[in-house]
């Protein structure tokens, strides 16, 4: 192994461990916003650190400290406390596994070397994520059973039933995408999506395969265990579900694997549906073949569309009575500036690579790498937002709902995809 | 080597496994104790280079099964006073491991007139998917098919009682 072999490795597991918790502050801030917007109230804008409240993440930091300091408890009427401590660790480390095998960006090319952008790079894919997703029905389990208590026992029985028959539909949903994907490879899947069919119709999963789509994405959402599938938690008739008794540190990495579970299906979500890592219309060659016009243009839209984030900075930072010296426009000044610095940093880069990079060189397979890893990303928030939106949109089913849907209709719908599609698939040779 | 390395950690693993779902008292931990010998299998599995093998240990056995097992013993929601007390254990204990002794040298035996081989990774794309799917689709497509329809009929007789049952109960 060189060098640049140990530090590609470090960069790739770095990635696929950090980034999903990196996303928790992303995803709890957006949860909090667009809950607050939905619900027509201003959401966490208050924690700030020297008058910095940078859109409420800071919000996170408050809360992460409070629980990190609250008190541990474990009841007295815990009788299995090993099982009891475990269960949260293994909620929380099959959600950040499970993204383990998903693609953010295409095989990077450098020195003659290709790498697969996974964390681990492996050809088994999907699979794989279907296989740790049902690791975590386990944390549930032992979560609501070592609780002893009847609200966490119920909350437990509905979410672990749930999860459990909705991998059917899931599995059986990624079955006719795999025939016509022609393979179990998140990479493959991701690079055939990058195609275009007629010149200029994006090869996406969700083109080619809308049933198989709105199946996989609504067992996902059940997967999760958020709403309009959250009966585990069930505030209103559970309490809190399988993390009743759970305090401080130990409910905060329930409440964290369950945003990073969010995350890794939303990924494979788009990675599946939307085309992963691709940048529509452009695909890898075409960027590493042209990537000094691919820079200029990334170099004239950046300080656009700075220009008209930082107006949309100042209008939305600002109090809403009239105050003299209002200090939230001098701190809308400050990230204003803190993006502008940042922009001009990428712009030097940028103009580098304008300068000296020829076609085809490591420079350019690094600048297309980090393009697609920006878009993966993109799209990833997107499918978070969609998870908000609907959860302060859609209410609760009622238990018997939820598995009639997925036993009486996901189920036979999956089932008549996969004959339609192999049907359609031979058809066309 | 690593691999060996490797491959005693996992046997260990699966060793403990196994004696803590036969000594554990309370069902849950031994379920969970199989659970643990299942994933560590599943290691041995893909040191072997049989990936897919690896992948379905962990989805069926490790995943499905073992869940449905700690699903339904949390259902009975046991506990420490259910549990039925063993006074004889220990004679139990000792008479089968008595009763053992002769199948134990039996295997040991066994073992030790197989061919030492090398641990290596076997390349050439050896148990990978695609491999293992073309040997399937061709020289045991009529088993498989058979096999795959059996489990489907399963799967919707399974639904369709559970539907008739439910009318009759309204």
């Amino acid at each position: 192994m060189t060098n640049l072999d140990i530090i590609m490795v470090i960069v790739r597991v770095s990635i696929s461990a950090f980034v999903p918790l990196c996303f928790l502050a992303v995803c709890v801030t957006m949860e909090r916003r667009v809950a607050g917007f939905i619900q027509d109230r201003s959401g966490p804008n208050r924690a700030g650190i020297c008058g910095i409240r940078a859109g409420g993440l800071v919000q996170n930091l408050a809360d992460g400290l409070k629980l990190a300091f609250k008190e541990d408890i474990i009841s007295e009427h815990v009788e299995h406390k090993f099982l009891y401590v475990l269960a949260p660790i293994i909620s929380m480390a099959a959600a950040i596994i499970s993204f383990a095998l998903v693609p953010f960006a295409d095989t990077l090319v450098l020195d003659g070397k290709s790498y697969v952008m996974q964390g681990i790079p492996w050809d088994t894919g999907i699979l794989w994520f279907l296989a740790i997703t049902g690791f975590s029905v386990y944390g549930i389990i032992l979560a609501g059973w070592s609780s002893t208590n009847k609200y966490s026992l119920l909350g437990a029985l509905r979410s672990a039933s749930q999860v459990i028959s909705y991998e059917i539909p899931m599995g059986l949903a990624v079955i006719s995408l795999l025939i016509v994907y022609g393979s179990i490879n998140l990479s493959d899947i991701a690079r055939f999506q990058g195609q275009t069919w007629l010149g200029f119709i994006p090869m996406w999963g969700i083109l080619l395969q809308p049933l198989a789509a709105v199946i996989f994405i609504v067992a996902a959402f059940a997967e999760c265990n958020r709403t309009p599938f959250d009966l585990a938690e069930g505030e209103s008739e559970l309490v809190a579900g399988f993390h009743l008794e759970y305090s401080a540190m130990k409910f905060a990495v329930f409440f964290m694997g369950e945003y990073v579970a969010m995350f890794a299906s939303s990924a494979v979500i788009v990675t599946l549906f939307f085309g992963g890592y691709n940048i529509p219309f452009f695909d890898t060659d075409f960027l590493i073949r042209n990537i000094k016009p691919v820079a200029f243009v990334l170099l004239v839209i950046l300080p656009v569309f700075m220009f008209y984030f930082a107006k949309w900075i100042r209008r939305n930072n600002r109090s809403q009575y009239l105050r003299e010296n209002d200090p939230r426009k001098a701190e809308a000044t400050i990230y204003i500036r803190c993006f502008w610095i940042l922009i001009a940093i990428i712009e030097v880069f940028l103009l580098a690579i304008l300068a000296f990079a020829q076609p085809d060189t490591a420079a350019a397979h690094l600048l297309v790498a980090l393009m697609q890893i920006c878009t993966f990303l993109i799209k990833v928030t997107l499918m978070l937002f969609v998870y908000v939106w609907v959860r302060w949109t859609i209410p609760r089913f009622r238990y018997d709902q939820l598995q009639m849907l997925g036993w009486q209709k996901l189920l036979p719908l999956a089932l008549l995809n996969i004959f339609v599609t192999g049907a359609i698939v031979v058809a066309l040779g | 080597m690593y691999i060996d390395t490797l491959f005693s950690i996992f046997a260990l693993i699966a060793i403990a496994g196994s004696l803590g779902l036969v000594l554990f008292r309370h069902p849950m931990q031994s379920a969970l104790c199989l659970a643990v010998t299942m994933i560590s299998l599943a290691g041995i599995y893909a040191l072997l280079s049989a990936k897919l093998i690896f992948l379905l240990q962990l989805i069926v056995y490790a995943g499905a099964v073992m869940a449905m097992i700690v699903f339904i013993i949390m259902f009975l929601n046991l506990r420490e006073k259910d549990l039925p007390e063993e006074r004889e254990r220990f004679t139990y204990l000792i008479g089968g491991a008595v009763l053992l002794i002769p199948v134990a040298w039996f295997m040991i035996k066994v073992m030790k007139s197989i061919p030492g081989v090398k641990n290596s990774i076997v390349g050439n794309g050896f148990g990978s998917i695609k491999e293992l799917g073309q040997v399937l689709f061709t020289n045991w497509l009529v088993p498989f098919e058979i096999i795959s329809l059996l489990l489907l009929v399963t799967l919707v007789g399974a639904v369709v009682l559970a539907g008739i049952r439910r009318e009759s109960n309204d």
